[in-house]
């Protein structure tokens, strides 16, 4: 019989690599995405052209591009298991916290590939100044986990239910708001100069609070009612 | 019954009294009589979230639908004053600065407020088993009670930063004139019994609807 | 596998009333009951994948009382809800399995237990092109994936040719020798191996009279 402590953090790996192998076999999400991402851009861009005097607007600009995509795609994770009936086999090898650690630093590791092309192509459509990069890497980083905990905690909600994935964008929009905000916000301070300091503790704290309550919370989550 | 005709009477006094005894405060004119409904209508969104976020706590905690009944409710009736309370906001907000809606922080805030309690019933609907049901909307009352706090802080941050002019709000100087007072805390404390009534009521439904499904369930079909 | 009064609703239906057992291994329990009478619902319960309105199970393993938090670590399950990745290969799937519990040598472990049913041939091919016969025993391999104290099969003999149901019935007979195993069957052949029953009534629809 396996031994309790390690096999939490052997059981989240091993979810980690098969949703990435998974991923890898479909490609069924990232590219849809990575589509999504470039679509909106190329959307933004086309209507209102550079905008190389506007932080303001290109930060909410970049973060509602991000936002979007996210949204598009974040929640495959858990639908997938739902529609393909594997939650059971998922339920019987770990734990709920395990399962949902392993796909949440899965989907960190997407919105990382997704920002990856997306911001550099940002940057050069719009036109936008250039950045103080350990500032937006630092923002973006925060801002990535906030958004991967919140996203995964109620994708693992929503996949239970009769609407799913269309259901994600209207259910998860309040509690991403924070990050949407203190994002936006950071954003834009770094383009003109301001200290961003405020913005990053925000989205740590968000972050940290969010993963507190799902360690309480995904225990509930598959009692399979 | 004595009880609710007396809430009633209570509710339609003071209201008479706000626009024939209260006093106007100057700089709002007569639109002062709008935070008599508008401040009272917000005050009971923020209290039915909460009492629908510790009910939904304790349905986690002890898996009694009860709890879930009292989520349920409290969440609708919620709703409905936080409809109530952001579109008496932008009237006065357009009869006093001139526009319906400006993102300011306590706009944003009671709009927040609205997508949460919208989200909530949006899930709530799209599940069929009570069990399921109650356990799922009381994680995502969970989850939510966690971002409220920081949307809370961050709203005035980002926001403040944006429109370098404060909107005064002139709330905070209103009550100065002790008829003002007496009126809206009336009023406020009426809206709260309003409230509470409202959620009996609908908690009662919530019961006998739960167990007419029970009846229906376990009973003749073959 | 202990079980005191364990009641359960499907919605609003109740299906099991105020249940109680208790069973000690080795050997072969059948559960045993019209359709809709809870059999499979008993088993999730006691696999620990549904959780009760009311009352309580206990498995005690070695003589103490495990947690029901880590129930599956010592139980083996397969039932019919019970559904592998499509795109990856049976082995895979184990593989997969057997890592995520922490178990040793898990590539070899799966492929033991591959052979074990009848699939070593089949290990290397996606779950979708596998057949529903195949599918049920690979279910099988990963029921007995750690030689768990408790295996719970909800109708293990389901898709299974009758060369199959020959095997599936040495299978439990060899296991029920080993540790305890309990079958939600309605099925004759694998109703005769259990050396005890569990009668389910007839509540909820589907009264067959």
């Amino acid at each position: 019989m396996p031994a309790s402590g390690s096999s939490s953090g052997r059981a989240v790996w091993a979810i980690l690599r098969k949703e990435c192998r998974s991923e890898w076999r479909t490609r069924y999400g990232l590219n849809a995405a990575l589509l999504f991402a470039v679509t909106s851009l190329a959307s933004t861009s086309f209507a209102v052209g550079r905008m190389s005097d506007r932080p303001d607007v290109l930060a909410a600009l970049l973060w509602v591009v991000l936002l979007f995509a996210a949204l598009a795609s974040l929640a495959h994770t858990f639908v997938r298991e739902t529609e393909g009936h594997t939650m059971v086999l998922m339920r019987l090898v770990a734990s709920p916290t395990a399962i949902a650690m392993g796909k949440l630093i899965f989907n960190l590791l997407f919105l990382v590939s997704i920002e990856l092309v997306t911001l550099p192509l940002f940057l050069a459509f719009m036109g936008a100044p250039p950045p103080r990069w350990g500032a937006l890497l630092a923002i973006l980083a925060l801002a990535n986990v906030a958004l991967a905990a919140a996203a995964t905690l109620v994708a693992a909600v929503i996949a239970q239910t009769r609407g799913r994935g269309a259901l994600f964008a209207g259910v998860s929009f309040p509690v991403l708001l924070p990050v949407l905000a203190a994002a936006v916000s950071g954003t834009r301070a770094q383009w003109s100069g301001a200290p961003v300091g405020a913005e990053l503790r925000l989205l740590a704290a968000y972050a940290v609070a969010l993963l507190a309550a799902s360690l309480l919370l995904y225990d509930h989550l598959w009692e399979d009612a | 019954m004595i009880g609710r005709a007396l809430l009633l009477l209570w509710i339609a006094a003071w209201i008479v009294a706000a626009f024939v005894w209260a006093p106007l405060v100057p700089v709002l004119g007569e639109t002062t009589r709008v935070l008599y409904f508008h401040i009272p209508a917000a005050w009971v969104t923020v209290l039915a979230l909460g009492w629908s976020m510790i009910h939904s706590l304790l349905y986690l905690k002890r898996r009694n639908l009860e709890h879930d009944h009292q989520a349920a409710a409290a969440a609708e009736i919620g709703l409905m004053f936080c409809v109530v309370a952001t579109v008496s906001g932008a009237l006065w907000a357009k009869a006093m600065w001139g526009a319906y809606w400006n993102w300011d922080p306590r706009e944003t805030s009671i709009f927040f407020l609205l997508l949460i309690y919208a989200a909530y019933l949006a899930l709530r609907s799209a599940i069929d088993q009570p069990e399921r049901r109650a356990r799922l909307a009381a994680v995502y009352s969970a989850i939510a009670f966690v971002s409220v706090p920081f949307l809370i802080f961050v709203v005035p941050r980002i926001y403040f930063s944006l429109h370098p002019d404060p909107i005064i709000n002139p709330r905070g100087k209103v009550d100065m004139d002790p008829r003002i007072r007496v009126v809206f805390f009336a009023l406020l404390l009426g809206f709260t019994g309003l409230y509470f009534w409202v959620q009996s009521l609908r908690v009662r439904v919530a019961r006998v609807e739960h167990r007419m499904e029970e009846r229906r369930g376990s009973g003749n079909v073959g | 596998m202990e079980a005191r009064a364990l009641t359960h609703r499907y919605g609003h239906r109740p299906v099991l009333d105020q249940l109680s057992f208790a069973f000690q291994g080795p050997g072969v329990v059948a559960v045993r009951g019209p359709n809709g009478s809870g059999k499979s619902t008993l088993i999730r319960v006691l696999a620990g994948l549904l959780r009760t309105s009311g009352g309580e199970t206990t498995l005690h393993v070695d003589g103490r009382a495990t947690p029901s938090r880590n129930r599956q670590r010592w139980i083996g399950y397969a039932g019919p809800d019970l559904s592998f990745y499509p795109e990856f290969t049976a082995l895979e799937n184990l593989t997969f399995a057997a890592e995520a519990r922490g178990l040793a040598r898990p590539a070899e472990r799966s492929r033991e237990r591959l052979e074990k049913v009848g699939l070593a041939a089949r290990g290397g091919e996606r779950v979708h092109a596998l057949s529903s016969g195949m599918a049920q025993r690979l279910r099988l391999a990963f029921a007995l994936l750690d030689d768990p104290p408790l295996l719970l099969l909800d109708e293990p003999g389901n898709h299974l040719d009758d060369e199959g149901r020959q095997a599936l019935a040495t299978l439990i007979r060899e296991e029920g020798t080993r540790r305890l195993v309990m079958i939600a069957t309605n099925d004759e052949r694998e109703g005769a191996l259990a050396g005890q029953r569990v009668e389910l009534g007839t509540r909820g629809l589907g009264d067959p009279a």
